[in-house]
């Protein structure tokens, strides 16, 4: 479904990645988990053409997507949501479900002013499928309320409803739990693991350990932009440079204990 | 008096044209277009000087459309390689561009005299009659414009233009090409202002390098902002309130002895005042954008 071989990534001398190679099969929850800013949502952001990679290849489902703009990486199945939701407070939750979708021809001028039947029939589509997902994920009342001013952990939620929108094979969340209180990212959890039963692919950038390990069934730990080790989210707790890699760094030390200690050991 | 009114009336209807292109751009889609001028002059010229050469002025119409829209597209495709502040200096630059090719192309553009006698539209009536032929001409473009612009705004399309104007990453993510929709959106506001520009020039019978100056964009960003920048309706009402108190203003003289100098700067103040006063006090216009409600459910 998605291989990405060795890419490279420099940010004014920094190296944000440096050669990093993860494949993700058909069908698979694959997680990437690492310390901050050692290049995950980077990684994410060359797979979806928010980035484009100094050196290695994309490829998506056996296409070469490097460095193709994000809106012709997403045609092909590939949506991402992001670290911080940052959704609009002037749209309101089923406008912006709506934005998720694909009109085809409503998003052209010329259609918009002429057929106007077809427009309005494909948009009562769209609307359907708007309320379904939004049933599925709990937020049908708030369809009628600005997007930007939901909580934290709805505003995630409906990135997720929005990127459901357009069908994804292949779903990328960025710290999708960031933010979420306890109680939703339960709640979260089950939705991955159902829509991986539906045939969507996901790779999942997390922090929360119980998390990952709740969806993903393998997962890659990136370090200083390489990935230094790929298992069953069980397992992690048995590589030492895993450990040393998420407990072993002064600094974030007594943060990344806290938060993870429970779950790594 | 009814001359009178009916020449505010027909002004106000040619700029709300222009105010509802210039919101499409700067309100629903957040494109700082400082250079809105340029298409309207490209219409205007077009229109003054086929005229010149006896052309009927649908033509002009739709050359001036033509040029426009190309030069709009250009414009937008511009922001592919610019972030929007210098895309904005760029669209300013531009702007300049064009009233400097006005006049200085002395054979094409009569340059700094610019083209009189621009023939207007009704030309066999009598005065009166004429003028409120002319004003329900325009009126009824005017219509069809605010009919496109709100078909435009309130589909798919134009739910795409604001989630780029709010989160252009988010938007590009969703599969909307954030590029395509930038240029087609500056294509058709570009054709609007070139409509108005024609109307414009055949109104007043005249077009020059003088009306072209950065002060006319700045006046259609005035009407915006009053009116509610991202709200169709707004446009409309922010573009025949400023017009009446741009209009207005022209009888300062009649109250207060300035020369014709002095008049002209203070009613530039005037709406710089009130430009200044809707972004500090109520920077969301007399008719604000709206949330839209949920649809309901079948
Ligand atoms: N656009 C950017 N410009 C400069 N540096 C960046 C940029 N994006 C990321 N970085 C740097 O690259 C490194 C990796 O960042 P990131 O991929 O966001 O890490 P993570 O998501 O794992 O926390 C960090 O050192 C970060 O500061
Ligand atoms: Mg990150």
């Amino acid at each position: 479904m998605l291989v990405v071989e060795g890419i490279k990534k420099h940010f004014a001398g920094i190296a944000a990645l440096d050669g990093a190679s993860i494949e993700v099969r058909a069908g698979e929850s694959v997680g990437l988990v690492g310390p901050n800013g050692s290049g995950k949502s980077t990684a994410l952001n060359c797979c979806s053409g928010f980035e484009r990679p100094d050196a290695g290849r994309v490829l998506l489902l056996g296409k070469d997507v490097t460095g193709k703009e994000p809106w012709d990486v997403a045609k092909l199945g590939l949506v991402r949501t992001f670290q911080h939701a940052n959704l609009p407070t002037k749209m309101s939750v089923m406008d912006l479900m709506l934005a998720g979708g694909h009109l085809v021809r409503g998003e052209t001028i010329r259609h918009s002013l002429v057929s106007w039947k077809r427009v309005r029939e494909e948009e009562a589509d769209a609307v359907d499928k708007a309320w379904s997902i939004l049933e599925r994920i709990k937020l049908d009342k708030l369809a009628g309320h600005p997007g930007g001013k939901l909580s934290g952990g709805q505003q995630k939620l409906l990135s997720l409803g929005m990127a459901l929108m357009g069908d994804p094979k292949i779903l990328m969340l960025d710290e999708p739990t960031a933010g979420v209180n306890p109680s939703l990212r339960v709640e979260l959890a089950e939705h991955l693991r159902k829509l991986q039963t539906e045939g969507v692919t996901l790779l999942t950038v997390e922090h929360d350990m119980r998390f990952i390990s709740d969806v993903c069934d393998r997962v890659y730990v990136l370090d200083r932009g390489a990935i230094i080790a790929s298992c069953a989210p069980a397992e992690l707790s048995d590589h030492p440079e895993v450990l040393e890699a998420y407990l072993g760094r002064s600094g974030s030390r007594a943060v990344v204990e806290s938060a993870d200690r429970r779950t790594l050991s | 008096m009814v001359e009178y009114l009916l020449g505010v009336g027909i002004l106000a209807a040619v700029y709300a044209i222009n105010a509802l292109s210039l919101n499409l751009q700067v309100g629903v889609t957040g494109l700082l277009n400082f250079g809105q001028v340029a298409f309207v002059g490209i219409g205007a010229y077009s229109v003054a000087i086929l005229d010149s050469h006896d052309v009927p002025w649908i033509v002009g119409f739709l050359v001036g459309a033509v040029l426009a829209g190309a030069a709009g597209a250009l414009v937008g495709r511009l922001g592919r390689t610019l972030a929007s502040d210098y895309w904005a200096i760029a669209t300013l630059a531009l702007a300049e561009l064009v009233r400097l090719v006005a006049l200085n192309q002395d054979g094409f553009t009569g340059g700094a005299q610019g083209l009189s006698a621009v023939s207007g539209i009704w030309t066999g009536m009598s005065t009166t009659a004429r003028e409120a032929a002319t004003f329900a001409t325009i009126v009824v473009v005017l219509g069809i414009a605010y009919l496109v612009a709100r078909r435009v705004r309130n589909g798919q399309y134009g739910r795409v233009l604001v989630l780029i104007r709010e989160n252009p990453d988010l938007a590009a993510s969703l599969r909307h090409n954030v590029v395509s929709a930038k240029v087609r959106v500056m294509a058709l506001s570009a054709v609007m202002a070139s409509v108005c520009g024609g109307f414009y020039a055949m109104y007043i019978s005249f077009i020059g390098p003088g009306q072209l100056l950065p002060f006319a964009t700045f006046l259609i960003f005035t009407m915006v902002v009053v009116g509610g920048l991202g709200n169709t309706t707004g446009a409309v009402v922010g573009a025949v309130l400023i017009t009446v108190l741009y209009d207005g203003t022209r009888f300062v003289r009649d109250w207060i002895d300035v020369s014709a100098d002095q008049a002209a700067g203070i009613r530039i103040l005037v709406i710089g005042v009130v430009l200044l006063g809707f972004l500090l006090v109520r920077t969301e216009g007399l008719v604000p954008e709206k949330v839209k409600a949920a649809h309901a459910r079948r």
